[in-house]
């Protein structure tokens, strides 16, 4: 890992997350960004190969409870994350190296910001020791 | 004598367990003995390592190898019982997927050393003595095989050709995997000579499992009192059942022991772990991120559990060896 360049991949629920946006242009301003029908949809072995690939960290965006299309597809990942995250530590990977954030951004603006703040923990954190 | 199949049964970082469960076969054992000609098994029989030298390549029909990968010493019989033998089978979760010993993957091999050599509490040791590959003593040299920074399945450092999981395998697979070796009546190279279901499937307990389970709480074995006959799960109780493969015998279902996993995942699943968790988190009730906490704060070492069998061949466990043996 570059100190100023860490590498982050974020995956985001596209009904919450940049729905009124053009995707495309999105895009073009976050590298190693995966939207996705549902946050749910996201699975563990995506996240751990994800960090086996080189990732320094993986951030994740789905909708605020109570407002999953597919009813609780953000509360099954934010469980599976929460979980995931005491699993990592053992592996030697830190937890603030797997972050999920359940909320709203229709314009999808505030991905890009936060990323750049994980960004900033992960050159703080410096590269992954043990993989 | 010399028209029988060769067999060679070797152990590499193992426990001994796979061997005393060849060892069970019992009178199917003298059998086989009539039929085959045993020509290595340290646990049962004395032979010389010279004697596998003096072999021709793949002059063996069957090496049967349990155990990981964590030595020199490991790697050099791997490679040589490779060479001499037509077939390869993976003995028992260790040499499948790491097994137990696997879980040291979790610490270097400097904080391993460090507490077994130096730190342990019954271990006294004022000059910082610690194991050699070389030492001289009296003019002479003497040798210790290297221990490796990293456990490894049997597949990451010799091409293996059937696996037989479990910790230890039960003998009537044993006895059906040499049989199919007998016979020549074998699946395609890479197989598992184990049924291809989930535990979860041909589990009594299935029978009893809620038609929607959410747990509340999370208990361990040894703090309750287990229904002898309801499904751990619905009860709160870690069960690696659904993703593990099945095939075992459930002994440890039988007495009124959870699923640990020792089979590996079934047919399909890369990382019974990651899988596992996820089945896991899908079954706790909580809608709140406190509830989340609470429920899971009494998974205790939730990584030991998940992958208790098979760290050396998870996703981010499995590590490529240094040296491959040379040819
Ligand atoms: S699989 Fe189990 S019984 Fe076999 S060597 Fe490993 S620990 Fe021992
Ligand atoms: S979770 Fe365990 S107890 Fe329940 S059905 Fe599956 S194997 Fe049986």
């Amino acid at each position: 890992m570059a100190e100023s360049n860490p590498k982050l991949v974020c995956f985001s629920c596209k009904f919450g997350w940049g729905y009124l946006s053009e995707e495309s242009a999105l895009a073009s301003k976050i590298t190693n960004w995966i939207p996705v029908v549902c946050s749910g949809k996201i699975d563990t072995s995506h996240i751990l190969k994800a960090f086996r690939a080189g990732a320094d960290g993986v951030l994740i965006l789905g909708c605020s409870e109570g407002h999953c299309h597919f009813q609780d597809g953000n509360i099954q990942t934010e469980k599976k994350v929460l979980l995931l995250q005491k699993v990592l530590e053992t592996f030697g990977i830190e937890q603030e190296r797997l972050e999920i954030q359940l909320s709203m951004d229709p314009d999808g603006q505030n991905i890009p910001l936060l990323i750049k703040k994980m960004e900033e923990n992960l050159i703080k954190l410096g590269p992954i020791k043990r993989l | 004598m010399a028209d029988k199949p060769k067999v060679a049964v070797y152990w590499l970082g193992a426990c001994a367990g796979c061997d005393e469960s060849i060892v069970d076969l019992n009178e199917t054992l003298l059998q086989l003995a009539q039929v085959v000609d045993i020509v290595l098994w340290p646990v049962a029989m004395d032979f010389k390592y010279a004697h596998i030298e003096a072999l021709k390549d793949g002059e063996i029909s069957l090496s049967i190898l349990s155990g990981s990968v964590r030595n020199s010493d490991h790697e050099e019989m791997a490679g040589l019982l490779r060479k001499k033998s037509k077939l390869v089978l993976a003995l028992g979760a260790c040499a499948c997927f790491g097994g137990t010993a696997g879980l040291a993957n979790f610490k270097t091999k400097e904080e391993i050393f460090s507490w077994v050599y130096l730190d342990a509490p019954t271990v006294v040791n004022p000059e910082a003595r610690f194991p050699q590959t070389e030492t001289r003593v009296d003019g002479k040299v003497l040798t210790l095989p290297e221990f490796y920074d990293h456990v490894y399945t049997l597949d990451q450092i010799i091409e293996v050709d059937y696996y037989l999981p479990g910790c230890p395998p039960p003998p009537d697979l044993i006895a059906n995997a040499v049989n199919s070796v007998l016979t020549g009546d074998l699946p395609p190279i890479g197989s598992t000579l184990a049924p291809r279901m989930a535990l979860c499937d041909t589990c009594s307990r299935n029978k009893k499992k809620p038609s929607k389970m959410e747990i509340t709480q999370i208990k361990r074995i040894h703090e309750v009192e287990a229904d002898p006959d309801s499904c751990f799960l619905a009860e709160g109780i870690i069960c690696m059942g659904p993703a593990t493969r099945t095939g075992c015998g459930e002994t440890c279902m039988k007495t009124n022991l959870p699923c640990r996993g020792c089979f590996g995942p079934p047919p399909g699943v890369v990382g019974a772990g990651p899988k596992y968790l996820s089945a896991l988190t899908s079954l706790i009730k909580a809608e709140k991120t406190e509830e989340i906490h609470e429920i899971i704060k009494d998974i205790v070492d939730p990584a030991g559990y998940f992958y208790r069998f098979t760290q050396p061949s998870s996703i981010l466990g499995r590590k490529k060896p240094k040296k491959q043996m040379e040819e």
